[in-house]
């Protein structure tokens, strides 16, 4: 207990007087901002403070819990990478992705209860129950993930403050979590593409299409792949380590298995569909269509796959932001740019949906970023137990 | 572990055994009941509205006196479109037509009450549902104000309370209190042409039919809402194609029938997962000890 908090003691003036402190004062005022915002929108309701009206009442937040579900999706792929198909050579970059799937999930609940009309009943399907509905699914699903994200986690506290009986707690138990972690994962990732679904008289019909599930599935190991990578580059930076370029590399090569399949289910659908006369690039849609999959899974596929441009060095760092971006937008499109409502009307977000959101996203950094410093993310004594 | 222990932990195991048993009953009537209404010749007995949009003068009598039934602000104010101080409104579309008096045909628009309806299925606390009755009622004090019925309704039907920090939705009942007190719906009862016509959904579809066979020149021999999404308690019939009147062009299955099909998948799939990574952990374990050796 002692050493615990003279480690603690110690670690905190480390970064707050390290050198990112410039970047972490603006992560903290964002959150500010981020706070104000949330709480106008609280007291004066959706009306005032959202671009949301009955045409669109979906907007920026919807689009980015979709998109930090997605992305979050490092956590269940790299646990699985670890703890199911035990591939030793990826355990550095475990811990770091998992910490960042535990804040986008905390972030897509804090979204979750800007974005309800009845914030104050956010339990309520706990009590009354729609097993039709993908979304009372899918809020079962995200509780019990995140519980399950912050038992994956625990260790590295506990490890921290050297209690060690439930550390081994935790190892002993640690195939069953993973599963049921990656179980809970497959469902409620599918399941957001059923979510659509109950739309295919709003969605345009590039997106539309009963493969919805397996597809967002699929995405969000992709975009767990690269967040892995990400999630792990920035963490050795943080930490101040060294980087294992067979890590590097070990991840950009998951990416680009999966990204094949994604492509080639992708692009399979829109044949097998009869729908390809509908990429004909003089369509808006199409283009949208093209920007989503060419930037987003074709690019960075050509760039791991042409030698010259794979050990290109800005290579590591662009395949796995493009293919972000590539699965966002397709989030973002389903839920906004390829929809239109029965009834006309646009959406454009109100600068105070802006100010929140990117206030949870900067609290989400800060928060990883002191993960990564006072949490055991590297040099686990007790992770080569399992 | 000490006696007084288990039997506590004996109790909770019974008491939550007994509560998720008895969740299951409920949910399984509620179902047989739902499935009962929606597609079995129950919906043929289910109440339904028949609104004749040839005999509608676009006097707006029903659009105000459902504000007054469900009181609505502004009673006296016509409404020009559906939101939460509106359940009902008459739309005017300018119709070149052939025929003389077809230079505006009036709409009135309102919730279908859907035999399959697609809101109630979304609903993420099931606050939404088709009563064996015919309405599609909704349970203010379920709802967690997440929209998605708004997004489920193929007829842009469900609206929000913007304006309300605590907002809720609104839609039309069809006047479910004034139904519970053997009264037609409010719009039905103040309509003064016949345009709308309350009854049992068989022999709404009887008459239409009747309609159009006696007066194929008046009548687009096609009744709105018979197959539409699933058919709807909401019947309508029209002298010009529904299409160029704001209808949308739905196919004849039921809204939520891919996403419910899918959903029922849901034990099978967290099994085969469940299973499939067990193996493969204890596949690649062995591997990976193997090749340390
Ligand atoms: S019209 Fe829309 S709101 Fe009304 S029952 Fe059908 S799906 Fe539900
Ligand atoms: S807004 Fe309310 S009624 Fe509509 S789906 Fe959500 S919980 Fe159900
Ligand atoms: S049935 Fe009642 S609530 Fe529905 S439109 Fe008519 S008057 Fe309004």
């Amino acid at each position: 207990m002692i050493t615990a908090m003279t480690t603690l003691r110690r670690a905190v003036p480390a970064f707050l007087f390290g050198r990112d402190w410039p970047l972490l004062v603006s992560l903290a005022f964002l959150t500010l901002l981020g706070v104000l915002a949330g709480l106008a929108r609280l007291v004066l309701g959706l009306g005032p403070t959202t671009g949301l009206s009955d045409a669109y009442p979906w907007g920026l937040w919807i689009g980015f819990d979709f998109l930090l579900i997605a992305l979050s999706g490092a956590g269940f792929t790299m646990a699985a990478v670890g703890h199911i198909l035990h591939i030793h050579s990826l355990h550095e970059a475990v811990r770091p992705a998992i910490l960042t799937g535990l804040m986008g999930y905390v972030s897509v609940l804090l979204l979750l209860v800007l974005d309800l009309g009845r914030p104050d009943r956010f339990y309520h399907f706990i009590l009354f129950w729609n097993v039709h509905s993908p979304l009372f699914e899918i809020s079962w699903c995200v509780l019990l993930y995140t519980t399950v994200l912050l038992i994956e986690t625990s260790p590295y506290l506990c490890e921290r403050l050297g209690w060690t009986r439930p550390v081994r707690w935790f190892f002993k138990l640690i195939t069953p979590i993973t599963v049921i972690g990656v179980t809970l994962s497959t469902l409620h990732q599918s399941t957001l593409g059923t979510l659509y679904l109950n739309m295919p008289h709003r969605l345009h019909p590039l997106w539309y299409t009963p493969l919805l599930p397996p597809l967002f599935y699929v995405s969000s190991i992709l975009a767990g792949f690269a967040v892995g990578l990400l999630s792990y580059r920035a963490a050795v930076r943080v930490a101040g380590r060294r980087e294992k370029p067979e890590v590097v590399a070990g991840l950009a090569k998951g990416m680009a298995i999966v990204g094949a399949f994604y492509l080639a289910l992708r692009v399979g659908e829109v044949v097998v569909a009869g729908k390809w006369p509908l990429l004909r690039p003089d369509q808006a849609m199409a283009r949208l269509w093209w920007a989503e999959v060419g930037l987003g899974v074709i690019v960075p596929l050509l760039l791991w796959l042409w030698p010259r441009w794979r050990r290109w060095p800005l290579t590591t760092w662009l395949a796995p932001l493009l293919v972000i971006f590539g699965v966002g937008a397709n989030r973002f499109n389903a839920t906004w740019f390829a929809q239109t409502p029965p009834q006309g009307g646009t959406y454009w977000p109100h600068p105070l949906e802006w100010f929140s959101t990117l206030g949870i996203l900067a609290a989400a950094a800060l928060a990883w970023y002191v993960g990564i410093r006072l949490l055991v993310i590297f040099d686990s004594k007790t992770a080569h137990v399992s | 572990m000490s006696a007084p222990f288990s039997c506590h932990r004996r109790r909770f195991l019974q008491w939550v055994g007994g509560a998720l048993v008895w969740l299951g009953l409920e949910r399984l009537a509620t179902d047989r009941r739902v499935a009962a209404a929606t597609r079995g010749p129950e919906s043929d007995y289910a109440w339904a509205v028949l609104v004749d949009l040839t005999r509608c003068t676009g006097c707006n009598r029903c659009a105000l006196a459902c504000k007054t039934a469900n009181r609505l602000p502004n009673p006296e104010q016509v409404p020009t479109g559906l939101d939460s101080g509106a359940y009902s409104f008459v739309a005017e579309y300018k119709v070149a037509g052939d025929s003389a008096d077809a230079a505006s045909v009036f709409v009135k628009r309102q919730c279908m009450h859907c035999l399959h309806p697609a809101c109630a299925s979304a609903c993420t606390v099931g606050a939404l549902r088709k009563t064996a009755e015919g309405p599609v009622v909704y349970d203010a004090a379920k709802c967690i104000g997440c929209r998605y019925c708004q997004y489920a309704c193929p007829f842009g039907v469900p609206t929000y309370d913007w304006q309300n920090p605590l907002g809720l939705i609104h839609k039309c009942e069809l006047c479910r209190e004034r139904l519970a007190e053997n009264e037609k719906p409010a719009c039905v009862d103040a309509c003064p042409t016949g345009a709308l016509q309350f009854g049992r959904r068989r022999d709404l579809l009887r008459q239409a039919r009747a309609r159009i066979r006696s007066n194929p020149d008046r009548y687009v021999a096609h009744i709105y809402g018979e197959h539409e999404a699933g058919g709807t308690s909401v019947l309508y019939l029209s002298s010009v194609p529904f299409a160029d009147l704001g209808f949308p062009a739905l196919p004849d299955a039921a809204v939520p029938e891919v996403a419910e099909a899918v959903m029922k998948q849901t034990p099978t799939v967290a099994f085969t997962v469940a299973t499939l990574a067990t193996a493969l952990h204890f596949v690649m374990k062995r591997r990976t000890a193997a090749n340390h050796h």
